[in-house]
């Protein structure tokens, strides 16, 4: 705690500035470059309007550019709800697939598919929406159960028992359906292809007001870190914001998993690094999350449409792949009991 | 947790403890008999049970080899013993292997399934489905490689100067994630057919392989076991912490080592026999240390537990559900309500967190 | 198993069953898609089949006592509107068949496609139960192999079936095989008069769009045989040869006349395409002209004749100046 607590705070904001020129520049790079190679004149012209090729326009404007808004945002949501994971848990290990969240998208997407037979993109996004938001109602109804309510641990055992089942019931569907197998491991593999406007616009609204309610409960979350007995001596209401963070958590997560599918390590490992980065001030934290997650993301999103062109390789496989090293590197050579 | 070394401590008062200690070792005796018993009444149960109704009598005096007749030889021979021998087997390993390393990570969420081997196994046999279009011991083989070269590596990478159970479960959850993200790439890339056969693989059934990879688990157990039991009193040391343990001149590094090549080698096998089943290393030795009290846990008693369990996920999975499905579907219908009964009971002592 | 043996030359001598088996009391003999010959001392009349080689057998005349199937039977196309009355059905579950339930039905043969790849029967892969291989041990197996053309794998059970049998001048039966024969003749007959007709086979996902390679897909194979231009994809995924991945981008990498659409999740899969902003670049897509291309699932004469009598239709209403390729 000593050694983060005085950063200044100006070179705090230059970086915060940095990055945001930094993210433009990449939102950038995912519109001009993609499995398509066009030629960096013509996307200019396409977003104007006026490409000459019909088909190099659609793919810019009707294809890169929603998908990197969207990368934008889920990007943005994955990043501040590990961040808010890991502050309400006190756990430098939460992120939503640990508490269940996750299993519980895949779970109701798989039933959708079996028993609705809904095939569509759309209905994908309500289906693990819904399934992210009864597994964060699921867990914390039986980690609430006590005097204390929902404590760390009690959080965490309670997410890897929801997991559990979930997982239970999703498989015990694709063993019998070999159909909702058929169309549910491609939704597994996470991924921002094919997700053009109207996933968008489904979804747009829920990750905005999701990253709003996220970035208000900065100041609260600092205060929890301390300890819930020290949360309370300084006048916090513990339990309140405990749910309110975590009906953030689910409103991003729901929104980031119904669009894109589950997509690891960067609600895990964005937080350390903006930690690293600017220490364990939530209110500095928070914002950092919101321009680093969404970075990596899109330069991951486009690592994926380079390598294997003309098809794509998933983001989910690359945040997976990538993600990896880095977080080992991160366990290794700084110690992360220090938070 | 403190066992022997406070009683020590305290020798005047020698004589009433000395009763007491034999009392628990005693109890603690009774109870690892009574689960073994209960492990061995489940493995008879599931060799009677199945689609043609057979008489206990005639099961027992077929397997004993008392009497012989050729259709139920078949049946239980061919059938249902390998069924039960590998539940029992995996039960086994797995719960030993659970046990084991909940102790040396001291963490009761620590699990193979947490820490990157099984995920190392299920890489390495899913590439094999689908890459490769190997069949039943080429895809065991795979598995236990792949499983062992996960534990090497995460070993490799979470050593800096030692190992700390912290790191040690950090970097099993990284590679975990990764391997797991390569796993769902390969299904989402393969053909259906392929796709389906590594889905079934990966969610563990037992009588998924043949009898040499049960044999070699048999083998590993007999082996691995007692040397177990063996290294246990270094365990206890261990459970005082690394600075006290070293303190007290105990070769924590070596003892660990071994240790931790114990479980990694009990759930290779395992796994290259059913496939990764969920949970049964996660609960095996917190439920076993709840049946014994207070007092350490028995790794033995961890084993008839995990034994009792995949018995019974086994029975349900294919006996009670109405579409027979594969072990691992039910251990983690299993795991779950666990895991709540551990919240709740938590809960009321007040030790919520 | 020679009770078993004794039980069914009996009642085969009787003639109860559908198979008329004229030789009840001499030794059978049968060689196999896997090269493997199957020696018994009588015709086989208790068969275990699995549901694709079933639905073969069922189309022939045979009718076997007992069936093992990946899904459950009336979600399975090739099973799903046939009469299974009296048969025992030991499995819904890929990879698990009830091998004791099996065992009682004391079956002489078990039925089931070879897979030359896997070098295995359906229901015995490589990652099945240890328990449902053991069903090899109740009864030899026997099947027609997967290869590169469907009908070989159709004429592999009629030829089964004729040993087995059957009746193959059995009104319905023959009449099947004529409707097939017709439809074959109408296929090329369309396919000839258009030479310049290109077609593309593609399976489409939210995420990519597959392009499937002919060489892998007998059904592909076979309309190649019979003069329709399948495209053959140019760069295929090297680690997965049988597709390829094409980026929803580069959806308009290839112009055929006609898209042939993947018809297991059909007709959700086009709906899905015709969503993505890039799927009218394809000429043929914009013009409507596709039809749902079976995969994997035919093993009777009448399946096929059904299909290729849809896609003759849709090859007479293509226009070959569409595509480009």
């Amino acid at each position: 705690m000593a050694a983060g607590a005085s950063r200044d705070t100006r070179a705090l904001s230059a970086g915060l500035a940095g990055l945001a020129l930094c993210l433009l520049l990449v939102c950038g790079l995912s519109i001009a470059v993609g499995s398509r190679s066009i030629d960096f004149s013509v996307v200019v012209d396409a977003l104007g309007g006026h490409a000459q090729n019909s088909t190099e326009q659609t793919v810019v404007n009707d294809i890169r550019v929603p998908r990197t808004l969207l990368g934008l945002l889920v990007g943005a949501a994955l990043g501040l709800s590990g961040a808010l994971l890991q502050g309400v848990t006190r756990n430098p290990l939460a992120d939503p697939s640990i508490m269940g969240l996750s299993a519980g998208a895949a779970a109701f997407v798989v039933l959708g598919i079996s028993v609705l037979d809904i095939r569509d993109l759309g209905g994908y996004v309500w289906l693990a929406f819904a399934g992210t938001a009864v597994a964060a109602v699921l867990v914390y109804g039986v980690a609430s159960f006590g005097r204390e309510g929902a404590t760390p641990i009690k959080l965490a055992l309670a997410g890897a028992a929801v997991a559990a089942g979930l997982w239970s019931v999703t498989t015990g569907v694709v063993m019998t359906d070999v159909d909702a197998l058929d169309q549910i491991r491609f939704w597994q593999v996470g991924s921002l292809a094919g997700r053009n406007m109207p996933v968008l616009e489904q979804v747009a609204p829920f990750l905005a007001i999701g990253i709003v309610l996220a970035l208000v409960c900065g100041r609260a979350l600092n205060g929890i870190a301390l300890g819930d007995s020290t949360a309370r001596a300084l006048g916090q209401r513990v339990e309140a914001t405990r749910a309110l963070i975590l009906v953030a958590v689910t409103v991003l997560c729901g929104a980031a998993t119904a669009a894109c599918g589950p997509i690891v390590f960067v609600g895990l490992v964005v937080p350390h690094v903006a930690r690293a980065i600017c220490g364990p001030d939530y209110r500095w934290i928070l914002p950092y999350c919101l321009l680093l997650a969404p970075a990596i993301f899109l330069v991951c999103d486009v690592l994926g449409r380079i390598v294997l062109a003309p098809g794509e390789l998933e983001v989910g496989v690359v945040m997976g792949v990538l993600g990896a090293p880095f977080f080992i590197a991160l366990v290794r050579y700084r110690n992360l009991a220090e938070l | 947790m403190t066992g022997g070394v406070t009683t020590l401590r305290t020798a005047p008062v020698g004589a009433s403890i000395r009763t007491l200690r034999l009392h628990r070792r005693r109890s603690r005796f009774a109870l690892t008999a009574l689960l073994g018993a209960l492990a061995f009444a489940l493995f008879v149960i599931t060799l009677t049970v199945g689609s043609s109704s057979i008489p206990v009598t005639d099961v027992l005096a077929s397997l004993f080899g008392l009497e012989s007749n050729e259709g139920v030889d078949f049946i239980v021979h061919d059938l249902r013993l390998p069924i039960a021998g590998a539940a029992l087997c995996v039960g086994l390993a797995l719960g030993i292997a659970g046990t084991l390393f909940q102790q040396l990570l001291n963490n009761p969420l620590a699990a193979p399934e947490f820490v990157g081997i099984s995920a190392g196994a299920s890489l390495a046999a899913v590439s094999g489905i689908v890459l490769f279009a190997w069949s039943g011991i080429e895809i065991s083989l795979a598995a236990l490689a792949g499983a062992f070269a996960a534990a090497i590596l995460i070993y490799a990478l979470a050593w800096r100067g030692g190992i700390s159970g912290y790191r040690l479960i950090l970097i099993g959850i990284g590679l975990t994630e990764l391997m797991l993200a390569l796993v769902t790439y390969l299904i989402a890339r393969a053909q259906i057919y392929d796709a389906r056969e590594a889905t079934h693989w990966l969610t563990g059934s037992i009588g998924q392989s043949g009898a040499d990879e049960l044999r070699a688990l048999i083998v590993v157990l007999l082996l691995l076991s007692p040397l177990a039991l063996l290294l246990n009193r270094s365990l206890r040391t261990l459970q005082l912490g690394d600075d006290a343990a070293r303190g007290l001149g105990a070769r924590v590094e070596t003892a660990r080592l071994g240790l931790l090549a114990i479980a990694v080698a009990l759930v290779a096998f395992a796994t290259a026999v059913a496939g990764p089943i969920a949970f049964v290393a996660l609960v095996a030795g917190p439920i076993a240390h709840r049946i014994l009290g207070p007092t350490q846990s028995s790794i033995l008693a961890a084993g008839f537990v995990g034994a009792s369990i995949v018995l019974v996920a086994d029975l349900i999975a294919q006996q009670v559900l109405p579409v027979a499905l594969p072990t691992g579907v039910v251990t983690g219908a299993v795991g779950a309500p666990y895991l709540l009964w551990v919240l709740v009971t938590l809960n009321r002592q007040g030790r919520g967190g | 198993m020679t009770a078993a043996l004794l039980i069914a030359t009996t009642v085969a001598a009787c003639g109860s069953d559908s198979s008329a088996s004229e030789d009840a009391g001499g030794p059978w003999k049968f060689t196999d898609g896997s090269g493997e010959t199957v020696e018994l001392e009588s015709t086989p009349t208790r068969i275990i089949a699995h549901s694709h080689a079933a639905a073969a057998l069922l189309s022939f005349g045979i009718r076997p006592v007992g069936i093992y199937a990946d899904v459950p039977v009336e979600e399975d196309p090739g099973l799903k509107d046939l009469d299974l009355e009296g048969i025992e059905i030991l499995g819904e579950t890929w990879g698990e068949i009830d091998v004791e339930k099996a065992a009682t039905l004391n079956p002489d043969l078990i039925v089931a496609d070879w897979w030359p790849v896997e070098d295995a029967y359906s229901g015995t892969e490589g990652g099945v139960k240890a328990e449902s291989k053991k069903i090899a041990e109740l009864a030899p197996i026997a099947g027609s192999a997967q290869g590169d053309s469907i009908v070989s794998v159709i004429e592999g059970y009629e030829d089964l079936a004729r040993s087995l049998g059957a009746d193959l001048s059995e009104e319905g039966v023959a009449g099947r095989k004529q409707r097939f024969e017709d439809a074959v003749a109408g296929f090329e007959a369309a396919a000839g008069a258009k030479p310049d007709l290109t077609a593309l086979a593609v399976s489409p996902t939210n995420e990519l769009l597959y392009v499937a390679v002919p060489e892998h897909a007998p059904e592909l194979l076979d309309f190649r045989r019979w003069g329709l231009d399948v495209i053959i994809p140019d760069d295929p995924d090297k680690a997965f040869p049988y597709w390829e991945n094409l980026s929803w981008e580069n959806a308009d990498k290839y112009q055929p006349d006609l898209l042939l659409v993947d018809d297991r999740s059909y007709p959700e899969n086009l709906e899905q395409a015709e969503k993505q902003p890039t799927w009218d670049t394809i000429d043929a897509a914009k013009a409507g002209s596709e039809t749902p291309w079976p995969g994997y699932w035919i093993h009777t004469y009448e399946d096929y004749a059904e299909q290729l009598e849809s896609l003759t239709a849709a090859i007479d209403k293509a226009d070959p100046k569409l595509g480009s390729s």
